[in-house]
């Protein structure tokens, strides 16, 4: 494996309202060691979602090259970036967004539906997941019947059924109470002390920022002059 | 879990929705299954026509006209008989058996030439010997003796409402034929019909056989010709040709029916483009999730597809469940003066699964197309 699980060179990504350009990230250089866990931090409007998208592979940046685990995503193919997601990327959401009409079990296995995996693999794996998390005795549960916090952690466990490379979670507690958000924080401390995954964290919340091992400013679609070490 | 039951969730997930789109699409099928039963039932005895050689002969003007007794020895003689042989006389009695709605054809016939011409019925020597040694009886196709309970040695009274006589005779044989329809037929002696009618010699129709296909176009052309300036002129045509006159009399149906199928798919198409074009909709987060985590457009077309071809499919194994209780097991017909049988054919069936899963691909083709295409983060973006 590549001792940098991220690179991002001289990264660009300007949207278009109209026919007026609107830049959301411009020259951004970016490096994140492999077992790093990083948190994106900025105000509203800084371009830290989009720099994540842009990482994650769901979006393509203007200019600038980005590499995950050493390759390379400028000129993948949609079906190549959809295989590179498969297994280099565990993503979670703000909003959870687990599909509703499946249990927590079937959730976490979805990802795995794109494996090779046998059946009983992959209940191995749904099961080892869910155990990290601590809801092996709800994987029966569907989402309405979890609370917001279990939800978020069976959207952990789905992200990371796959053994990733990469983890990228998109303000992770933005939508969860006190209690909830640190249990969160102490499990996504966790799979990066205890299970070596690097992490890039998107949050506003200083305190969130504060469990990450280093922490990136974002204004105005650039980096701060100087990244700041984490407490 | 795997994709089908993936599939079967999602279709599941609006279950009111579901409901009605499966019942409004059996509905529809079920429309279409009726129509299209109904056409292969107008086309059913034509099928099998062609393989038998048979010619008939009818008045020029039509069949309300009977044919002169005197072209009878023609048929029989020198001219003919290089060609076609086994000349029989058939009349169409119509009638009434205890109530008007019992419809059944009832014909009356030449024993003699009856059993070589309709050659692909099975009756024992013993029944055709009872037929042929007494004048006022009758032999029946099984099906139509299992559906009156009749049996030998029963008296059927048949009132006559073309002809002005009553026909009552003894039914002394039964046969079998390829199919059930072609049981639901009784056939008294034409001898005894000329017999009540005081001797007036009306035929309605003479029928003959072929002896080669080659031979069909050339008995047309003799017959015709011989009786072309007589006050009886005569039309002759094969087995089909005369069926298709009777198709003809009812207009172009089967194009109405085609019409009217191809207006009930397109019906189809779009209540249950409806019901996806909502259920994307509903689920655009969904499917940018799904490709997050590394799904494929493909995969997302087939959800959405095979979504649409299920719902229609239920739709469909709904529709042809009803029909075939209704019409195959408890044998109902819609109009049995005109369908004594009204049976949902197996290619019927094949064709209305296949005609709903073309449905159902069409209907989810634009739903499904612009859920797969629409860029991951615009889907994350959406809030419903």
């Amino acid at each position: 494996m590549s001792e940098l699980a991220v690179r991002v060179s001289q990264v660009a990504k300007t949207y278009y309202r109209d026919q007026t350009p609107v830049p959301v990230l411009e020259h951004i250089d970016l490096t994140v060691p492999t077992g790093e866990f990083l948190a994106l931090m900025g105000p509203s409007g800084s371009g830290k979602s989009t720099l994540l998208n842009l990482i994650a592979g769901i979006d393509r940046p203007t200019a600038g090259t980005i590499e995950v685990a050493g390759q390379s995503l400028a000129g993948l193919s949609e079906r190549a970036l959809a295989a590179f997601r498969s297994r280099h990327i565990g993503f979670i959401f703000q909003l959870y967004n687990l599909i509703p009409v499946l249990s927590a079990s079937e959730n976490v296995e979805l990802p795995l539906l794109l494996t090779h995996l046998s059946r009983a693999e992959r209940a191995q794996h749904v099961r080892a997941a869910l155990d990290i998390v601590g809801l092996a005795d709800r994987s029966d549960h569907l989402p309405r019947q979890l609370s917001g916090g279990q939800e978020q952690r069976v959207a952990i466990a789905r992200a990371i059924v796959t053994d990733p490379t990469l983890l990228l979670a998109d303000e992770p507690t933005g939508d969860l109470d006190k209690k909830n958000e640190e249990e969160v924080l102490v499990l996504l401390q966790r799979l990066n002390r205890e299970f070596k995954k690097t992490i890039v964290m998107v949050t506003h919340d200083p305190k969130a920022a504060a469990c990450a091992g280093r922490t990136v400013q974002l204004e105005k679609g650039a980096l701060a002059v100087a990244p700041v070490a984490a407490g | 879990m795997n994709f089908l039951r993936l599939l079967l969730r999602n279709a599941l997930r609006g279950r009111l929705r579901t409901f009605l789109t499966v019942c409004g699409s059996a509905f529809l099928m079920f429309v279409l299954v009726f129509m299209l039963t109904a056409l292969s039932e107008m086309d059913a005895w034509q099928g099998t026509a062609a393989t038998h050689l048979r010619i008939a002969v009818q008045h020029g003007t039509g069949l309300a006209n009977s044919l002169p007794i005197t072209l009878e020895p023609f048929l029989r003689g020198e001219t003919i008989a290089p060609h076609g042989y086994c000349i029989c006389k058939l009349n169409w009695f119509g009638g009434i058996y205890l109530d008007p709605h019992n419809f059944f054809a009832r014909f009356a016939t030449d024993h003699l030439a009856w059993r070589e011409l309709f050659d692909e019925f099975a009756i024992s020597q013993a029944h055709y010997d009872a037929w042929c040694a007494q004048k006022d009886s009758c032999v029946v196709g099984a099906a139509l003796a299992a559906k009156y309970h009749w049996s030998i040695g029963q008296r059927v009274t048949v009132l006559g409402d073309i002809y002005p006589i009553d026909v009552t005779t003894e039914i002394v044989g039964i046969f079998n034929g390829p199919t059930p329809r072609d049981e639901e037929v009784l056939y008294f002696r034409w001898d005894y019909f000329d017999e009540l009618l005081g001797g007036r010699k009306l035929v309605g129709t003479y029928w003959l056989k072929a002896r080669t296909p080659e031979d069909i176009p050339k008995l047309k052309e003799l017959i015709d010709a011989h009786t072309r300036n007589s006050p009886d002129p005569t039309e002759t045509m094969t087995e089909n040709e005369f069926g298709q006159q009777f198709m003809e009399m009812m207009g172009n149906v089967k194009g109405l029916v085609m019409n009217l199928g191809g207006v009930l798919l397109v019906i189809m198409v779009l209540m249950t483009a409806n019901t996806v074009a909502m259920s994307a909709r509903e689920r655009v987060v969904e499917v940018a999730v799904l490709r997050t985590l590394g799904f494929r457009r493909i995969h997302v077309l087939g959800l959405f597809l095979g979504e649409a071809v299920l719902v229609s499919l239920a739709g469909a194994v709904l529709s042809l469940g009803i029909s075939y209780v209704l019409f195959n097991v408890l044998r109902l017909s819609p109009a049995p003066e005109y369908f004594p049988y009204f049976l949902v054919e197996r290619s019927t069936m094949v064709l209305a699964l296949a005609a709903s899963v073309g449905c159902g691909l069409a209907s989810a083709a634009i739903p499904a197309l612009r859920s797969a295409r629409r860029p991951i983060v615009d889907g994350l973006r959406q809030i419903i």
